[in-house]
């Protein structure tokens, strides 16, 4: 057989084993939070464009991401709907402390599908959400670690209504699961972010928090301890820089 | 003493009660497709066989999201559910064990189907030219043959629905007390911060209690063989 030829295959398959990651050199691997998913793609084309760098993103639920990222898993930068799972992760020395910025704000909005009965209303701490929800379910993220689930039960705990709640609730796995369960009418009404709201025709805001009824929605960004190669730092660099601050903006984030 | 949490017992009672209703529910169809595929040959046999077979082979998220669209609030099928009986599936355990009892399906019709073509034709003909209708033939005379059959399919059935997570999660999310059984409740501690002593706890009830049916099913099925062969 054409040994030559084989040996060089094998070589090559070695030294892209060997180099302990993806064979292109080039790409930037990042874990982040669900409801950054439009926002970030349309940045990541706009640097891809620019630098010839590629991103790869994985996007779930800030909880799900840090506990694969303490498991080892290849993420390069770590983008987390909350400081909670950001903070879990500078504590087990996971991410690069300093490399850490607070990018991005956003807000929390009472969704329901469009052909839904409610009327728009200004949500007060003495608003009943469980009323609202009838006999149906609200669905949101997993209230004991799903960001956006904890910043819900955060505000349902301080107006005192959380013991009503938490038996209606519908815990999706991330924020988008949550959108997407009112999105189908299998829920009447679901607490996702503004963003999520907005890029959905299918769900309508029925009101949004008040920031005093939850801690302020800050999503931080870091580089991951041990990945953080020059294209990585490049792309972090690159969310912060005025062509993307524009696009965030244009999904309804604040920039912080 | 190993003594459950509330949360253990509640997940636990939820697995036994949607894999029970999944099994029980699932099992007269599941001996009729068997007895079809095994006893009548009709054109598009093998599509009907393939189409009982696809949960196996596909993901069980595929299943899950199928199930959702076609059984959800406004899916074609469970639109009519809603208007007609006002019942709702989603985020309830009647719709977890239907997707339990969908992707458990062709493994008990494969156990039971394989028992029928092993049965000896002659002794239900015998039945018959002793003036015993087909209807009482087969259940005085088939079934007490395939009853193995039957044990194996029931218990690999149930034994699929136990460790049902994909479509589940997929249809009816995870609900305590009404969707979140054994396997959904150990994915939800994995993502807590401090979950993994209780996601252990899970994992060694998940042990005990596979490997307690899988006895039980053993020792069942003995008891059956001794008694066949009489």
């Amino acid at each position: 057989m054409s040994s030559p030829y084989l040996r060089s295959l094998l070589a090559g398959l070695v030294l892209c084993f060997a180099a302990g990651g993806p064979c292109h050199a080039e790409d930037v691997m990042v874990f982040a939070a669900a409801s950054l998913t439009n926002a970030l793609n349309d940045i990541a084309e706009q640097f891809s464009a620019k630098t010839g760098t590629h991103m790869s993103a994985s996007y779930a639920a800030s909880s799900a991401l840090a506990k694969q990222i303490e498991q080892g898993a290849p993420a390069q930068i770590f983008a987390s709907a909350d400081l909670k799972w950001m903070d879990y992760l500078v504590e087990k020395k996971l991410v690069v402390a300093d490399s850490r910025i607070n990018l991005l704000g956003n807000r929390l909005v009472l969704v329901a599908p469009a052909d839904s009965k409610l009327d728009k209303m200004e949500i007060t701490p003495k608003t009943d959400i469980a009323a609202l929800a009838g006999n149906g379910r609200i669905s949101t993220g997993d209230p004991d670690s799903v960001p956006v689930g904890l910043y819900f039960r955060q505000a349902m705990e301080r107006s005192g209504q959380w013991a009503a709640i938490e038996p209606k609730l519908a815990r999706a796995d991330s924020v988008r699961a949550a959108l997407a369960q009112v999105e189908r009418g299998e829920a009447p009404l679901g607490v996702v972010y503004a963003t999520d709201a907005a890029i959905s025709r299918k769900v309508k805001v029925v009101g949004v928090f008040p920031e005093s009824m939850h801690d302020f929605i800050v999503y931080p960004f870091a580089l991951v301890t041990g990945k953080d190669s020059a294209a990585a730092k490049g792309l972090l660099a690159y969310l912060s820089t005025n062509d993307a601050k524009a696009v965030w903006v244009r999904y309804g984030f604040k920039v912080n | 003493m190993f003594s459950l949490t509330p949360l253990e017992i509640e997940a636990l009672r939820l697995s036994l009660l949607v894999s029970g209703v999944a099994v029980a529910g699932s099992l007269p169809l599941g001996i009729l497709c068997a007895w079809v595929l095994a006893r009548r040959d009709f054109p598009g046999k093998v599509l009907v066989d393939g189409l009982i077979h696809l949960p196996l082979v596909l993901p069980p998220v595929v299943v899950g999201y199928f199930l959702l669209v076609v059984l959800g609030r406004r899916g074609p099928v469970g639109s009519l559910l809603l208007d007609w009986f006002g019942i709702t599936l989603g985020f309830t355990w009647k719709g977890a064990a239907i997707a339990s009892a969908v992707i458990a399906f062709p493994l008990m019709v494969r156990a039971i189907r394989l028992s029928l073509e092993s049965v000896d034709r002659g002794l239900e003909q015998a039945a018959r030219t002793l003036g015993c209708g087909p209807v009482r033939t087969f259940f005085t005379v088939t079934l007490p043959l395939v009853s193995p059959g039957l044990l194996t399919g029931t218990i690999l059935g149930f034994a699929r629905s136990l460790s049902e997570f994909g479509a589940t999660i997929t249809f009816v999310s995870n609900i305590p007390g009404e969707t979140r059984t054994l396997p959904i409740a150990l994915y939800a501690l994995t993502q807590v911060p401090g979950g993994d002593a209780a996601a252990m706890r899970l994992c060694v009830i998940s042990v005990a209690v596979a490997f307690i049916a899988l006895l039980a099913a053993e020792i069942l099925a003995r008891r059956v063989q001794t008694r066949l062969r009489g």
